[in-house]
């Protein structure tokens, strides 16, 4: 990892949308074993996966990973924290005036 | 539909929750697809954190406690809570004020969104950790925020609003959290939540005319998980007393301070959903901050004052700050510029002043558990 370049890998993941009435979740899976570092982003390949109502879907797909560069981690961990108001539920409206 | 599949809810099983997933997904996809929605893309953070940090946390300090709480969220008390009755009433969503309806539908998603983000956040831990008294605490969350959000995500569909999970393929941002501060804002914003709803439940069993939705009905049990969420929190930070000591005592005051004030601002926003409530925003967040003062006795040594007159002041400068900000943001040209940067620091000033009110110390409890009591 460079302090200013960033590399890009690509692993294969499992995505699991559950669009249900008991659960409404979404997860991806990376199935080589990579893990995700402060600032990588991360995009799944492939047209957008949609769940009917009342439905599960899981679906193999491959996933690019952009690793942060290491000065973009380290401000993500210096700066990150501060973002972690938004799991209040009275964070997450983009307006400020409805 | 001729025969009514046995709700999900009711599963005790894995198993025999996904046969009868199964089973209703072939109503409900066809039901989807008839009907246009309008399409809401939730938006959730996406986060990551040290997570050898976590699976260093030893429970065995509480254990007595903690297994008590572990047990009580294994058995589940809420499962099958949360479905639709006979007490759903009718939502005359046609002939809703269209202001109220906007602000309702907000909220609706917003607490949607942050149901979910909970639930991507406590699954992650789970995955990631190795500590099985952790993972095993992050899992039964991860539980309870699917639920509740699939619980709004009805309600939403009902009004014609469907939400779309697309954004797996998008691109998205991993940021960090240090396990301390997700351990203060999870907590906080556990028991904020709890304390928020249980104060609309109760206005709205006091004042029944005020309940223009019928989701509100369902607040009591919703906050009781939160509040259990809330009490695990208080005994992972309980193992590490360095957690609420010393410099981390500013960080908490921060995330007090932060925490009400957002919440403060946020309401303001949405006016005619208080009006709608019967509730007047700044009652109802000096209820909602008492009320959270009292829970976070428990594990935080201190409580914000915030019966000091410059509390309340300090909200409202913050609030229109907020105001002129968003006002001058969508405007262009060198004079916007200016009011923005003025707004800027004016809400930066008036945090500051909130932040800088003398906090009040107490003992913290030798024990942490409670119970909801509101």
């Amino acid at each position: 990892m460079g302090w200013l370049t960033k590399e890009i890998e690509h692993a294969p993941c499992t995505v699991e949308i559950s669009h249900k009435f008991e659960s409404l979740h979404a997860h991806v899976r990376f199935n080589n074993g990579a893990v995700i570092y402060p600032g990588d982003e991360v995009k799944v390949q492939g047209p957008e996966i949609m769940a009917p109502f009342g439905e599960i879907v899981s679906e193999d797909r491959d996933a690019i990973i952009f690793r942060a560069s290491k000065l973009e981690q380290l401000w993500t961990r210096l700066t990150g924290d501060f973002e972690v108001m938004e799991l209040c539920e009275f964070s997450f409206s983009e307006e400020v005036t409805l | 539909m001729n025969m009514q599949p046995k709700h999900s809810a009711d599963a005790t099983t894995v198993e025999e929750g996904l046969a009868i997933q199964e089973e209703q997904s072939k109503f409900d996809s066809k039901a989807a697809t008839d009907v246009a929605m309008q399409n809401t893309l939730l938006t959730p953070r996406f986060y990551t954190t040290d997570f050898d940090e976590l699976d260093a946390i030893d429970v065995s300090s509480v254990r007595e406690d903690w297994d008590k709480l572990i047990d009580q969220m294994e058995s589940d008390p809420n499962k099958g809570h949360f479905k639709k009755n006979e007490d759903w009433d009718h939502v005359d969503w046609d002939n809703m004020e269209p202001k109220l309806k906007k602000e309702f539908i907000d909220f609706l998603i917003s607490s949607c969104t942050a149901e979910f983000s909970g639930c991507v956040l406590y699954k992650e831990m789970k995955r990631r950790g190795s500590n099985s008294d952790i993972t095993q605490l992050f899992q039964l969350m991860a539980r309870d925020e699917a639920r509740h959000a699939g619980f709004i995500n009805d309600a939403l569909r009902e009004a014609g609003v469907a939400v779309n999970l697309g954004f797996l393929t998008q691109k998205k941002k991993y940021t960090y959290f240090r396990p301390k501060f997700i351990y203060y804002a999870t907590y906080l914003s556990e028991k904020i939540g709890y304390a928020r709803y249980i104060t609309i439940f109760r206005h709205l069993e006091a004042n029944p005319q005020h309940r223009f939705h019928p989701i509100f009905k369902w607040f009591e049990e919703w906050c009781n998980d939160e509040f259990s969420h809330g009490e695990a929190f208080a005994l992972l930070m309980k193992t590490d007393p360095k957690l609420t000591s010393g410099v981390n005592v500013w960080w908490i005051k921060f995330f007090l301070t932060a925490v009400y004030a957002t919440m403060y601002v946020r309401d303001h926003q949405r006016p005619a959903f208080h009006e709608a409530l019967g509730v007047d925003p700044d009652w109802y967040a000096h209820e909602v901050f008492t009320k959270t003062s009292a829970l976070t006795k428990q594990i935080f040594p201190i409580t914000l004052d915030i019966e000091n007159p410059r509390w309340q002041a300090g909200l409202v400068k913050l609030q229109k700050a907020n105001a002129d900000l968003a006002r001058a943001k969508q405007d262009s040209g060198l004079g916007a510029m200016l009011r923005q940067v003025s707004a800027q620091a004016r809400a930066a000033t008036a945090f500051a002043g909130l932040f800088f009110i003398p906090a009040k110390r107490h003992q913290v409890p030798a024990s942490t558990r409670m119970e909801p009591a509101y």
